[in-house]
């Protein structure tokens, strides 16, 4: 498998939301703004591409009777980092992400990557796969984001569009739960019809 | 298969290694962050009321807004009143004559839950603005015979704002220095003397003196209780009013009620039954004033 390819499978052939359908919790709960979505998804590629990384550089000294655990103190180490960091430096995006942010450590898409690729693989391989799975994953909740916050609110990254008249009485529910999964429904209906899989 | 001996080591060195690394990253991020929540917190309290300083008295509560040559302007404070999907973040200024400078609903990305386009518009200054100016008497939705228009489809929310403020005023407006007015307790004075300073005073009636007032805090149910008592020359209690008390909802709030306070003017009540731990703090504290200021009545 081509370097590239390593890099482009996360990134689309099996991104995490829309394919393999992971992770979908913070990919519905995160994604009501173009900012929530796109922060979430950068906080989750910065710490898929760290985790991937130590853990390719670790992977010979891992015992794999406790890899498992190894891997989540891995992970979570990363997420207090990205935790802290966004409590210092990008305050309200913390505050709209919520408790999401913790719930990172959880997200099977990083414990897949690190189980299924960056465990067996070489550095540099895992570094990719890692950046390709973020971004994929990044990709999926601010598509998701830009619709809903652009219909349920009327603006984008907090610009108005269509107007005044629109932003004050938008498709409100689209910025609701039930919206989210409205939006991730038909995106998936839309992929699974126009995009062929290479099986 | 590996020993457990090397599971061990392996495991320990790892998480030893991600504690180390973890408390560096907390001890440079820790300042910063304690730094933005201050901000965020100035920078709310700098929308309703403007000063050049916010003392703490409560802390993310009550703070005492002090102009720079230390003259107190007002309070700001926070209340969190049960809202449609949860509670409402507000925060108010209240000048000197406790009237609301501003009010501030925290926006969604800072904690609200009520339901965007419809309860959050209570953010919006359309909403907010009407507030401004008002006591807490005038304080309540057209509805309820107030003159504020609340958000269409949003009563719950609104209505939650406006009582949450008129609640909050009642409750933290006595720490208003000025608005601690000791003719609520003793009504015959004509002026009063400062004998200690905020605790207690004369009542003077041109050159006679009637009585004193002082001021208490006694340890109520959930928070301190602080009241002012008015006590004539005739050993009977003029009044007592309450200045601060957070006592649980329907239950030790019963020490607001001024039914319950103005049986002191004729003795010392008996303790609420539902209600008695509150109300007898409250009547402790009455008495033990008493006994400690009775010297100056004689």
């Amino acid at each position: 498998m081509s370097r590239l390819s390593i890099f482009t499978r996360g990134l689309i052939k099996d991104n995490a939301v829309f394919v393999l359908m992971i992770g979908l919790c913070p990919a519905l709960a995160t994604s009501s703004t173009v900012r929530d979505g796109f922060g979430m998804g950068l906080a989750a590629t910065f710490v898929v591409v760290c985790s991937n990384l130590l853990i390719s550089i670790l992977r010979k000294n891992i015992p794999n009777e406790v890899r498992i655990p190894i891997f989540i103190l891995i992970i979570s180490t990363f997420v207090t980092i990205i935790d802290y960091m966004m409590q210092a430096f990008q305050p309200e995006l913390y505050r709209a992400l919520g408790v999401f942010v913790p719930l990172i450590v959880v997200n099977c898409m990083i414990l897949g990557r690190a189980e299924a690729f960056a465990s067996k693989r070489s550095v540099l391989d895992s570094v990719l796969d890692g950046l390709g799975t973020g971004l994929g994953f990044t990709l999926a909740l601010t598509i998701m984001g830009t619709i809903r916050e652009i219909l349920g609110n009327g603006t984008f990254l907090g610009m108005t569009v269509f107007g005044e008249a629109f932003k004050n009485s938008p498709v409100i529910f689209m910025i609701m739960s039930p919206g989210a999964f409205l939006v991730i429904g038909i995106l998936k209906a839309l992929i699974n019809k126009y995009v062929k899989k290479e099986l | 298969m590996t020993s457990i001996r090397q599971m061990i080591i392996t495991l320990f060195i790892v998480a030893v290694t991600c504690a180390v690394v973890l408390s560096f990253v907390y001890a440079f991020t820790e300042p910063r962050i304690a730094e933005t929540q201050a901000q965020l917190t100035l920078s709310g309290l700098e929308e309703v009321i403007t000063a050049y300083e916010y003392k703490k008295i409560i802390p993310d509560t009550l703070w005492q807004a002090v102009d720079s040559s230390g003259e107190n302007v007002g309070v700001v404070f926070r209340v969190f009143p049960q809202g449609y999907a949860g509670p409402i973040p507000i925060t108010v200024g209240l000048d000197n004559n406790g009237k609301i400078t501003g009010i501030r609903v925290a926006s969604a990305a800072e904690g609200l839950a009520e339901t965007p386009g419809l309860g959050a518009k209570i953010t919006q200054p359309g909403f907010t603005e009407q507030f401004k100016g008002m006591t807490a008497a005038d304080v309540a939705l057209e509805q309820e015979g107030g003159s504020i228009e609340a958000i269409t489809a949003a009563t719950i929310s609104s209505r939650a704002v406006a009582s949450g403020v008129k609640k909050g005023i009642e409750m933290y407006g006595a720490c208003l220095i000025p608005s601690c007015d000791p003719h609520m307790v003793f009504a015959e004075a004509e002026r009063f003397v400062e004998v200690i300073k905020d605790t207690l005073w004369k009542a003077v009636r041109g050159a006679d003196t009637l009585g004193i007032v002082f001021v208490g805090v006694v340890e109520g149910y959930l928070d301190d209780i602080k009241f002012m008592v008015g006590y004539n020359m005739e050993k009977i209690i003029t009044g007592v009013a309450i200045l601060h008390s957070q006592e649980t909802e329907g239950i030790g709030e019963v020490i607001r009620d001024g039914e319950f306070l103005d049986k002191f003017r004729s003795g010392i009540p008996e303790a609420v039954s539902g209600a008695t731990i509150s109300t007898k703090a409250l009547i402790n504290g009455v008495t033990s004033g008493l006994e400690r200021f009775k010297e100056y009545v004689e």
